[in-house]
Order: C-alpha cells, then structure tokens, then sequence
C-alpha cells in the first residue's frame, strides 16, 4: 500500500508543491501550465471525495477559527456576496535553479529575487459571508466538529505508542486533527506534553489569534479561486469552499513609501478589514451546494411514492395544525413552500408561487403569526422575514448597492441566497409617508414578487439580478404592494392545535421539501389535452380569467404533483388543484 | 557618428525607468534620450544590451537579466549643467540625423531588448508611415498625384505645429494597412515602439520646424480588437490593450513632482534639478558647493520645481459586458497631462493604453516584495463613446453632418455579413415579428407595427422649411391583461434612449422640460424631460389614459413638430424631441364597451389621436380559437424547455444589431411603382367613403394617413434592407393600417372605416341618424314654419361640430 504520500490535512501545501516540483521534472518552464493546474486537484478530489475524507476535513466558524491553524486543510460553507475581481501574483518563480509556485499563497515562501524569472497568474476574488438567513439546523454545529476533534485527541492519545511505529492513512489525518485542539489548549495555558508538541512550536510562529467576523457572530471571508471557469461560480450562489486559511503577519497594508501603489492601484482590499478580521481562503476545491447538502443526516432514500405520500400526509397535518386546522390555508402553504423558479422565458419566472394569507388582523397574528414563522424556519434552510412598516421601508436599504468609495457591494437585505423563503409581514404597516426611499423600495418588493428580480444598484446603472424566493405575505387585506400569485384568506377554526413534533420528524420533511422540490415534472400529451380543454372551458364561462389565473393553475398542478412525488401530471391532482381553487375562490367573496 | 547610431539600444527602457511615467511623457524626450545616448555610445558594447529597466525585468523573460543600476540617470541628468529645455533642442538636430542615417556607417543592428525586434527596422517602419501613409480611399484613384500630395500623417503633423498641440493621433488601423508587421509589433512591445514612434515624430517635428520646443506625444487609438475588462489576463501585461468601460471615480489631480530643486539652508545654494527617480527623489545629503559642504542642510524649493499632472481613474464594465451572476469588475487608468480630466464620472469611455502590473513591497523600506501584482492600464489615448443598447446615432435625422462622429457606429464586417445575410431571408419579416418579445402570444400584427416603429421611417426635411416626422408613434388601447405594458417595457428595452413613463406619474414637465434652479450655483438651468431624453428614441409612456390633460396636451407639439418649446424664467428655447411614442391606455371604462364608440371608449381628444400613425384595440375577445391557443401557450410555458418553445428567434442582440444597423445604413427611397400604388390605395381608401348611390360623404383617410403610409412603408423596406419601397411594402402598410383602423376606426353601426371617428369622434353614420331625427323632430313639431333646407344644413354642421348627442331638440327649435 505504501501509506499515503501526502498529508492532505495538516499539510496541504506539501502537496502542491511536490506535485508542482515533480511537474516541473517533465516540463522545462512552468509557462506551460499558464496557471492551470499541474495535476495537484485530481489528488485532492481522490483524497477528499473518492476517499470521502471530506468530513474529517474542520470546517471554518467563528468558534473553530479559534483553533484552526494556518496552511491547514479547512471547508468553509458561504454564499457569494461580492466579486472583487481577478488578481494577478508571482504564481512561479526561479530560485536559484529550481521553479517554485506561489499558488495557495499570498506570501512566496522563498524571497523572490527581484531579479528572479516569473511567471504572473491569476485567480478570481470572492467575497463569501454565510448564508443569509441560514436556520440553526442547517448550520454545521461547530461544538460537534470539536468534540469529534476532541474525542479524537484521546483516543489519540492512548494509541500514541502504536502510531508511532506505523504511520497510516488514518494516523496522519488523527495526528492532524489533534493538532488543532492542542493548539487552543495553548492558548489556554495548558501545555500539554505530548509528542506532537515540537511540531506545534514550530507553527505557533506563524498562527495568528482570530477574531470573530465583523457582525458579531458571522464569518466572513476573502475566498480566492484557482483555476475555475467564470460561469461556475456567480453572485449569491451557495458554495462549499475546501481549502486552506493562510496568515501573513507581514501582509499589512503598506503602501507609505510608493505614492503610486496607493493612490493608483486601489486594491480592492484597501478597504478590507485586515485578514485577521476577514480571513484570506485559499481555496482548492469548491461545490455548489443544494439544501440537501444542508441537512444533517442526509437519508439516501429514493423518494419512493408511498414513503413521500406518507410524509406529505404528516407534513400537511403538521401545518393543518399550525394554521389552526385551515385545511386549505395548509395546501396552500404546502406548494408554496415546493415552488421554485424552474426556467424563465424573458422576463417571466415561471414556477414561482408566492402567496399571500389574507385576514391576519392583530389577533390572529398574535396567535398563529409566529407560530407559521417558527413552523417554515424549521422547515427550510434560509428564512428571512421581513416586518414591513413606513419606517422600515424608508430606512432599511432593501437593493445592494455599489459602494465605489471601499470598491465593495454593499449587502441589502433582498441578497439572498437561491431558494431562500421570505416572509413579509404587511400586518403592522399603517397609514403614513413613503420617502423616496421607501417609494424605491416598495418598488424593489413589487419587482421582486413579479419578476423574481432584485435590482442591484451600480450608481450609474443598475442592473437585475435574477433571484429564486418564495415569498409569503401575511396580511390583514389583499396585499397592493406585493401583489402575490395566489391570495388565499385565512380562516383558523382552533386556536392552538399544535402538537409537538419530533425531531425526526422535522428531519424528514426537511428532507421531503428538499427532495421533492427537485424533481423532474413533465405532462403526457393526453393530459396536456384536458388541460387545455379545462382552461379552455374555463375562461369560457368566466371571461375575468386571464393568463395568470391559467398560468397560476398549471404551476400549483405542477407542484400538487410533485409534493405527491410524481414527476407528471395526473388527472387526478389536476382536479385537485381546481378544487383548491374553487375553495379558494369561494372564500375570496 | 557611430555614436548616435548605436544609442538606441537604451531607449526602449526610458520610459520605464520610474514606474510612474507613462509613455512618452515629457522625460523621454528625444533630446533626453539622446543626450544620454551619446554618452552611453561611446562606451558601448553589446554588453550594454543587458541592463534592462529594473522595472521591466519582473516581467521579461529571460534568465539572465541583471538590473540596471539605476544610478546611471541622475548622474546623467547632473552632468548636463543646463536646464532641460535649452539642452533638448540642441540635441535634436543630432538625434534626427541620427534618424535619418541609420544606413549610413553602421550595420550593426541593435535590437530591442529581450527580442528580436531591430530597432532601426522600427525606426525605418515608422518613418515609412508616417511620411508615406495615404488613406487609401483616397490613394487608390490617382496614385500619381497623391505621391506628391502629403501624406496624412505629414498633414497632421504640420497641423498639431500649427497649434502648438502637444500630440498626434494615430489610428492604430493605419498603421495596420501601412505595415501589419509594425502593428504586431506596436502592441506586443508597447513601450518600445512607442519610445520609437516619439523619437521619429520629434526628428520630422524639427525637420518641419526646427525651433519647435514642445514634445509631441504619439496617441495610438483604435486598435484592431478590444478586450472586455473581464478577459485581461497575464499575456496581456506589457501590451497594448483597448477596453470600454464606465468611469466611476476620478482621483483629484495629483501633482507628480518630476524634477526637485533644493536649496542649502546654510549657504543658499541651489542644486541641479534633481529627477524622479523610480519614482522617488533622493535629497542630496550634503551640500554641493565646496565652501560651504554642509551636512543635511538640503530643503525642497517648491516654486521651483516641475510638475505634471496625473490622475487616477477607475473605470467598470458596462452592463452589457457582465456575464449572468457576476458584478461588474473595474481596472485603474492613470492618466497624465492633457488627458487629466478627459472624462468625469459616468462617461462611457474606450481607452487605449498598455496594460501594467506593478508589484506590491512589503514596507516602506524593504526590497522584497509582496507576490501579488497590481494592474493598472497607462493611458494613451482615450475616447468617449456614448452608445447603450442600440446605437443612437441613426439616420432619421436630416443634419448629419453636425459634429458627429462617424466612427462610432461601427459594426466589424463580420456582423454586417451576417445582418446582410439575415435581410436576405425571404421570411425575415415574419422572423423578426416573432423574435419581438416571443414569450408574448399573439398579437402578431401588433407587433408588425411595433417593428416599423422600432425601424422607423425617413425623416424629411424640405427646403421651404417644412419637415416631415420619420417617427412613427402607435398607440395600444385594450383591456386589462392583454400583455400591453409588458410589450412597452419589451420595446422599452430594445430601443434607443429609450424613457419609460407611466402616464399616471407623469406631469407635463415632467415629460418635455422644466426649469429649476441648480441647487449649487443658483443659476437656472433646463432640466429635460422624459419626451426630450428620449430624442431619436421610442418613449413609452404607460397608462396614457390616466394622464393628466395638462400633460397630455403637451404631447401635441412633441408628436407632430418633433420639438418642445419652453418658454419660462427667461429661457426661451426649442428642444429636439424627435422620439416615437408609443403609448398604452385602457378604455375609459376599464373594459372595452363594443356599444360605445372608440373614441368613448378611449376617451382621449381626437387632435391626439389623430396624431398616432397606429391604433391598435387589443381586445380580449370572448372567441374560443384564442382561448385555446392561449391555454396551449400557458400549457407550453409550463411543461416545455421555454428555449426550445422558439428556435426560430433572434436572439435580443442581433435583433438590436439588425434594427440599429438599418436605421443607420439603409434609406430606402420611394419607387415609381410604390408611389403609385400608394396614390391608388389612397384614392381606394377615400372612394370607399362614398356610398354608392348616395352623396352622403365619410372621410376614410387623411392626409395624416398618406404620411403615415409613406413612414410605414420605408420602415418596411428598412426591415428587408432594401434601398427601395417596393409595392409590396406599400401594400403592407396599407394592411396595416387597415387592421388597426379596423380595430380602431371601425364604426360599429356600418362597418366601414370613418376617419371621423378618429379626427371629430363621431361617426358619419352617427351624423346622418341625427339628421335624420332632427328632420323627424322639426316636421313634427314645425308645422307652420317652413323649414329651409340650408337652415336645417347649418344646424347640423354646427352640431357636428360640436359632437353633442343630446342637444339637438332645443337648438333647432329655436331656429
């Protein structure tokens, strides 16, 4: 077997460098490679996904940025806020004879000669902060990744004497990980005696003490990308980052002596917060993330139809409940919670199904307002809500906006990540003023809730930015400034009849939700023949029907059968959804 | 004389000595060079060919370089005695000898470093340009006499002595037809050739005119290709790039110092000036004078030393270049001397420059360096293009010749082709009717007008004065949810300068013009409204029912004189509003009313309707045929790959390309034939007024309408890029009108068109039941009065005119 070459873990850049050192046997100049990758990757995705020792690999919070060390192998989960543009660095150089690579590093390890043969590469600046919205059981407890750390550690320690003499796939990885903790526990004072100890002193040189992200508990980070075409990666999707956090004492910002760097090349990170603040991520490797990928067990299952049917039935019953046994309130609830944006032809997002649940008047909302919001927050990843009143929709700053002054894009609260679920709650709005803030930003909601659009303002221009929400407003009338695919008035008929739910189950409908949302869907021509027969016959006897209304019944037929886990349409849920409507209709009068 | 021809060996690092100077600037001047040349000529060896730059060396490629030690300047610098100017024209005669007699002893060449570029073939390629350089338009008709004429480049010349300019323009597509190989050469080895380029310009400069003393700098624009921002990359550094892009920030001008003078404190002497030196001046540590010798006693001398100016501005894509799911990326232009201030914030520029990368130190103090590099684009030339989606400049306008720069339509030759291919498709009016906002169903013929209207007609202007619109302006009327504002907001983004007005929010200087006090001077300025920003484009103006009258009253001038005069707070002016208008409104009672007429049913004054050329009723019919098509659109929408649904379509790009290059190339004329069927269609159309048997007359067509038939006609031939209305365009038009006439101007009683409606909103047929009553009423009721027959004609012409129903009774009675 021969153990494994390379220790990916704790010293991923030995990795790339003896790769790049045994490239360079074969090639003569480093130019060949044009800053692509000399096969370094392939060992990383064998060793990270083949091997899948991806958990093993500690993923970057603001409680184990405490103890990650420096040039180790860390994940990171964020969404893509802000693209700072390409930089360009020393990615090879001569020293002496011998080409070295500066790639993964912001610092070249070897003083460059300034002299020295270069070769100038480049790679892409991202700006990723976590997912806006994120629900605690999304996100990877950080307390779990150290106590597995810290399990690892003792279990480590007792069979120290054996892995001394053997050193296999699995030592390295432990012996790792054991390093982190350790590194923490110094910090502490501790001093713990162990064998690993000369290896940490000769880090502890170069680790740096972090602090948590700018907001308090969030991290942010400057993730910097190799060798990645430019579509794979775009604003505001949500991507796994593995790779490692570099830290330079040294790399301060300078720029006193050269009045030219200062005034002319405006790094875009000249108004960064330094890389104590907003680490710097060196990533090799990215994937883009799905909900699933959010789930804490992730059951493979397929989604076989009797297993989501029963699901659905639980679900269902489960919001029956929270919207105090309105039965149809809860179908409702239901497609929406499934729509999505599944393409879009021009301008219109076709797909989407934002609904808005009338005849919430104070009390109602008091009772059952947050109740539905708790009950969508432990249903799905990302939630925001949005408590809509004169005075937020004149003072909040809803758009991002390009703030040319630090060159950053400042977040709004509309930058969302795909799939997010916003709730706006219109109940507490009352008679007043609009400023022309508020003007734009009621406009901005209006677009957003049409068009699945939100307006990114570049000063001198703006630009659309598509986005996947699923919106759902809570309002005592019918909503004018967000005028919602489906209207549906609330009519509880319990006050509280929720019950308490397991934690399994609430695990499993995240799954359903999930799963279901991302199935196929297609119509059989004989039933895409009675559909438009029925539309037909509708708008026939009711004139006042336009595409909407046509349009609105084919994606809640879409989603009727998707949440039954079907991929097409049947009669049966084509009827079902017109049931729905009629009932809905009915209580519209 | 060995020594002046050797020396270009150094030149190409002259301008890279400090990071900071841009090309050509003023310090590496030829007489600098030169100067320096000589000295260095004399000791000169090959070995000298291996000190490059210090700068250029973090770049270049080979192994070996050695830096150069950068002293070897300021000792220069400080062994001539005499200020830089006087010293500068005495060396130029030299150095233009040395020019001009690269043949004459010296064989050996010398080449530009790290290459195998001869700089004497650069300097003979050059000098072959810019003497020998002829447009060739012009050279090609008689080569004999443009021999001895002056080429374009000396005419130049000649001129920027002329007005003592300080550079010289040349179209980098020039020196690719003169010479590909010194283009190549141009823009792989900027830095280089240009230092080349200057030092040949300033010997034809002193050759011209001896005792000329400024520098001329060379400004190459308009390369071949131009990058996007997003796609510089590595290979790109060093080189001569072009970008578009978007001011956003300009630094304030920045004062570089470029040669200090300092003074003793202690005796009062004055240095030599003292030159930039990489970008840092050294202050002489000890004074130079032998009596005095005192340590650190040196201060600057601020009035005395030279300055340029330099800013730094940072310019973004435009949001054309952005992929899906990015943001805009930016890059850093330094600008130097006369193009400071070139451009202000919001200027749509496109740049030509040599793309830089500057490594970043660690500390102030220390040698090594950070491994990243900072780019910026040294700026060479710099113009500003104002173009958004489709390009504006189009032909509708008569003046052409006004100050407007032909250039900046351009399309590359490919793309003409490609368009020029399109235009030949038999079908490509049906194909471009679908591509226009293909996710909206139906509505073919509406669309027909929209795309004449994106087309447009010819705009005319006669001699006596009189000018005819080439705009065609269409108005939609129809029930809610017929997909109206969503074909507005389509057209919206398609066309020109294109405004989006909703009528609702809309006052009436809001959409021409208005005065306001500028908040910070004080003075009064003209603000320009919605119809005036939309000049030469469609201004679409949603809910033009909900429009107040004030408003819409300021429509009329817009709509057939093409202007807005304004005349308030003292100014008194006449602005350009040659826009189409496109307007959407709802009948008045929210759902058309098939009992009322349209013009009660639009309830908008007939002068305005009047001035639309089209009048589309978008009805939403209660007709089963399009129910089902609908549901099969909806049902497709849905379940189908919405790309797959259209295959057939242009895509909004070429759509935009096809539309501004016909606006811009194509002016069809109206043929022999065309002209003829227009007059006969016309005369049909009028005739048909004319009930057999009867005198009674209803007016079928106007004037209006025969303009009308010419601008949709020539919009039609403009659709099939053909230079003549043919019959068939006409007979379109024709169409095309008619349906929406029939939509609009059909009177629902007879079922014959009736301008009447249109231009009086009564119908003919209308008028003649009234005569009829009124004549039932009077018999009855007169019975012993006779009633003239001219009498009971007056009265109903006055009626008429007044278009009321209900007054009849009483004012006949009282005749």
């Amino acid at each position: 077997m021969g153990g494994p070459q390379y220790d990916f873990l704790a010293n991923p850049l030995g990795a790339v460098r003896s790769t790049f050192e045994k490239a360079m046997a074969s090639v003569s100049d480093p130019s060949s490679f044009n800053g692509g990758d000399w096969g370094a990757m392939d060992l990383f995705t064998n060793f990270l996904f083949d091997q899948s020792h991806l958990s093993q690999v500690p993923v970057l919070t603001p409680s184990t940025m405490r103890w990650i060390k420096p040039n180790t192998l860390v994940r990171f989960r964020g969404m893509i806020q802000d693209m700072l543009g390409n930089e360009f660095y020393v990615g090879a150089y001569k020293d002496g004879a011998m080409w070295r690579t500066n790639k993964f590093m912001d610092v070249s390890q070897f003083p460059i000669g300034p002299s020295a043969d270069t070769q100038i590469w480049e790679r892409r600046l991202l700006y990723c902060v976590p997912v806006p919205g994120l629900n605690s059981w999304a996100q990877i407890s950080s307390e779990a990744v150290t106590d597995q750390c810290m399990g690892w550690t003792s279990e480590q320690r007792e069979k120290r004497p054996r892995e001394e003499a053997e050193s296999s796939d699995m030592a390295v990885s432990i012996e790792e990980d054991q390093d982190s903790p350790n590194t923490k526990k110094m910090r502490e004072g501790e001093h713990p005696s162990h064998a690993s100890q000369s290896r940490e002193s000769e880090i502890a040189s170069s680790s740096f003490s972090p602090v948590p992200g700018p907001e308090g508990n969030s991290l942010h980070c400057l993730v910097k990308i190799y060798d990645s075409p430019e579509s794979e990666l775009k604003l505001n999707e949500v991507f796994e980052f593995v790779g490692i956090l570099t830290s330079d004492p040294e790399i301060q910002e300078d720029n006193v002596d050269n009045d030219l760097s200062s005034e002319l090349c405006e790094d875009p990170l000249r108004h960064f917060p330094p890389n104590k603040v907003v680490p710097r991520f060196h990533c090799f490797i990215h994937k883009k993330l799905a909900v699933q990928d959010f789930l804490k067990s992730n059951p493979i299952i397929e989604p076989k139809l009797d297993l989501v049917k029963g699901m659905r039935e639980a679900l269902l019953r489960h919001l029956t409940a929270v919207l105090g046994n309105d039965d149809v309130a809860a179908h409702f609830v239901l497609l929406h919670l499934l729509s999505k944006v599944h393409s879009r032809a021009d301008t219109l997002a076709v797909g989407k199904l934002s609904l808005n649940l009338t005849c919430f008047s104070k009390e109602i909302v008091s009772i059952f307002g947050n109740q539905l919001k708790d009950a969508v927050k432990n249903l799905v990843p990302f939630t925001h809500c949005i408590p809509l009143t004169v005075e937020y929709l004149n003072n909040v700053s809803l758009a991002p906006k390009k703030n040319y002054d630090t060159n950053r894009l400042e977040t709004g609260v509309l930058q969302l990540a795909e799939g997010s679920h916003l709730i706006v709650d219109e109940t507490k709005l009352e008679a007043g003023t609009l400023n022309s803030v508020g003007v734009e930003n009621a406009r901005l909601l209006n677009n957003l809730v049409e068009w699945q659009k939100v307006e990114y303002d570049f000063k001198y221009y703006k630009m659309d930015m598509t986005t996947d929400v699923q919106l759902l407003v809570l309002s005592e009338g019918k909503s004018n400034i967000l005028p919602a695919d489906v209207i549906v008035p609330f009519r509880p008929s319990a006050a509280n009849c929720s019950e308490a739910v397991t934690a399994e189950a609430l695990e499993a409908w995240r799954w359903y939700l999930a799963t279901v949302r991302q199935l196929p869907h297609s119509i059989e021509s004989e039933m895409q023949q009675v559909v438009e027969n029925d539309l037909v016959a509708a708008r026939q006897a009711d004139r006042s029907l336009n595409a909407q209304d046509l349009s609105r019944w084919l994606t809640m037929s879409r989603l009727m059968s998707l949440s039954f886990g079907e991929t097409s349409l049947s009669l049966e849920h084509w009827q079902m959804v017109k049931e729905l409507d009629r009932l809905r209709k009915e209580r519209l009068k | 004389m060995a020594s002046d021809s050797s020396p270009f060996n150094n030149d190409p690092s002259s301008p890279d000595d400090s990071p900071s100077s841009p090309i050509g600037n003023t310090f590496s001047s030829p007489g600098d060079a030169a100067r320096r040349n000589r000295r260095r000529g004399r000791s000169s060896t090959p070995s000298a060919f291996d000190t490059p730059p210090t700068h250029r060396s973090r770049f270049a490629a080979a192994a070996d370089a050695t830096p150069t030690p950068s002293r070897s300047r300021p000792r220069s610098r400080g062994g001539g005695r005499a200020p830089f100017t006087p010293t500068s024209t005495d060396d130029i005669p030299a150095s233009s000898e040395g020019g001009d007699g690269f043949d004459m002893d010296d064989a050996r060449p010398t080449f530009v470093w790290g290459t195998n570029i001869s700089v004497e073939d650069v300097n003979d390629a050059i000098q072959r340009f810019l003497r020998d350089f002829r447009e060739a338009s012009s050279s090609q008709n008689d080569d004999d006499d443009m021999l001895h004429a002056e080429g374009k480049y000396e005419k130049l010349i000649k001129q920027v002595i002329e007005v003592e300019g300080d550079s010289l323009d040349v179209d980098a597509h020039d020196v690719f037809e003169h010479d590909p190989d010194l283009y190549t050469k141009m823009v792989r080895y900027p830095l280089e050739v240009l230092a080349i380029f200057d030092l040949v310009l300033m010997n034809m400069v002193s050759r011209i005119k001896p005792m000329f003393e400024k520098h001329i700098q060379t400004r190459i624009f308009n390369l071949k290709s131009s990058t996007t921002m997003r796609n510089l990359n590595p290979t790109d550094i060093e080189r001569m790039v072009s970008i578009k892009g978007m001011i956003i920030r300009c630094s304030s001008i920045i004062p570089e110092i470029r040669e200090a003078i300092f003074r003793c404190l202690v005796c009062g002497n004055c240095t030599d000036p003292v030159a930039v030196e990489r970008g840092r001046i050294t202050e002489p540590t000890i004074c130079l004078r032998e009596e005095c010798q005192s340590r650190n006693s040196m201060t600057l001398l601020h009035n005395r030393c030279r300055f340029t100016d330099k800013q730094i501005v940072r310019v973004q894509e435009t949001p054309d270049e952005i992929p899906e799911g990015g943001t805009p990326h930016t890059v850093s232009l330094l600008m130097h001397d006369k193009l400071v201030d070139a451009g202000k914030p919001g200027d749509r520029i496109e740049v030509t420059g040599i793309y830089r990368a500057m490594s970043v130190r660690i500390g102030p103090t220390q040698r090594t360096v950070k491994s990243l590099f900072k780019t910026y684009i040294d700026c060479l030339h710099i113009k500003k293009t104002d173009k958004s989606r489709m390009l504006v400049d189009d032909a509708m306008d008569i003046d052409n010749s006004q100050g407007r720069n032909p250039e900046e339509v351009h399309f590359d030759k490919e793309r003409v082709g490609q368009l020029k291919e399109l235009s030949k498709q038999p079908d490509i009016y049906e194909k471009l009717t679908k591509s226009l906002a293909p996710n909206i169903w139906e509505l073919d013929d509406v669309k027909k007008g929209l795309l004449c209207q994106l087309f447009g007609g010819n705009a005319l202007k006669l001699a006596s004065g009189a000018s005819f619109r080439g705009d065609i302006n269409i108005l939609l009327v129809g029930d809610p949810g017929t997909s109206k504002s969503q074909l507005l907001q389509y057209i919206h983004k398609l066309s020109p300068r294109g405004i989006y007005t909703s009528g609702r929010g809309s006052s009436a200087v809001g959409l021409t013009a208005y005065v306001t006090k500028d908040p910070e001077t004080g003075e009064t300025v003209l603000e320009s409204g919605a119809l005036v920003l939309s000049d030469r484009g469609i201004c679409c103006i949603d809910e033009f029912d909900k429009m107040s009258d004030n408003a819409r009253s300021m429509l009329h001038e817009v709509m057939e004189q093409q202007t807005v005069s304004i005349a308030k707070a003292g100014i008194i002016a006449s602005l350009n509003a040659r826009t189409s208008v496109l307007a959407c409104a709802n009948p008045s009672g929210s759902r058309y009313n098939p009992r009322l007429s349209v013009i009660d049913n639009i309830h908008l004054p007939p002068t305005l309707l009047s001035r639309f050329d089209l009048i589309y009723l978008i009805l939403d019919k209660a007709d089963e045929q399009t129910d089902r098509r609908l549901a099969k659109h909806i049902v497709s929408l849905h379940f189908e790959n919405p790309e797959s649904l259209e295959q057939d379509v242009l895509d909004i790009s070429t759509l935009t390309d096809y539309v501004s290059y016909a606006r811009k190339h194509i002016h069809p004329q109206l043929s022999d034939e065309a002209a003829e069927e227009l007059t006969r269609g016309y005369v049909d159309i009028r005739r048909r007024g004319n009930f057999p048997g009867s005198s009674k007359k209803v007016i079928t067509a106007t004037p209006r309408q025969i303009e009308s038939l010419i601008r949709l006609s020539e919009a039609l031939a403009r659709i099939r890029f053909s230079d003549w209305v043919e019959k068939r365009d006409v007979m379109e038009a024709f169409r095309l009108l008619e349906v929406a006439m029939q939509q609009s101007a059909t009177d629902h009683a007879t079922g014959t068109i009736d301008m009447d409606l249109i231009t009086t909103g009564v119908s003919a047929s209308e008028r003649m039941r009234r005569e009829a009553l009124l004549l039932e009423e009077l018999k009855k009721q007169n019975t012993s009065s006779e009633v003239q027959l001219t009498d009971l004609r007056n009265a109903v012409a006055t009626l008429a005119s007044e278009g009321f129903v209900t007054m009849h009774g009483e004012s006949v009675k009282r005749s």
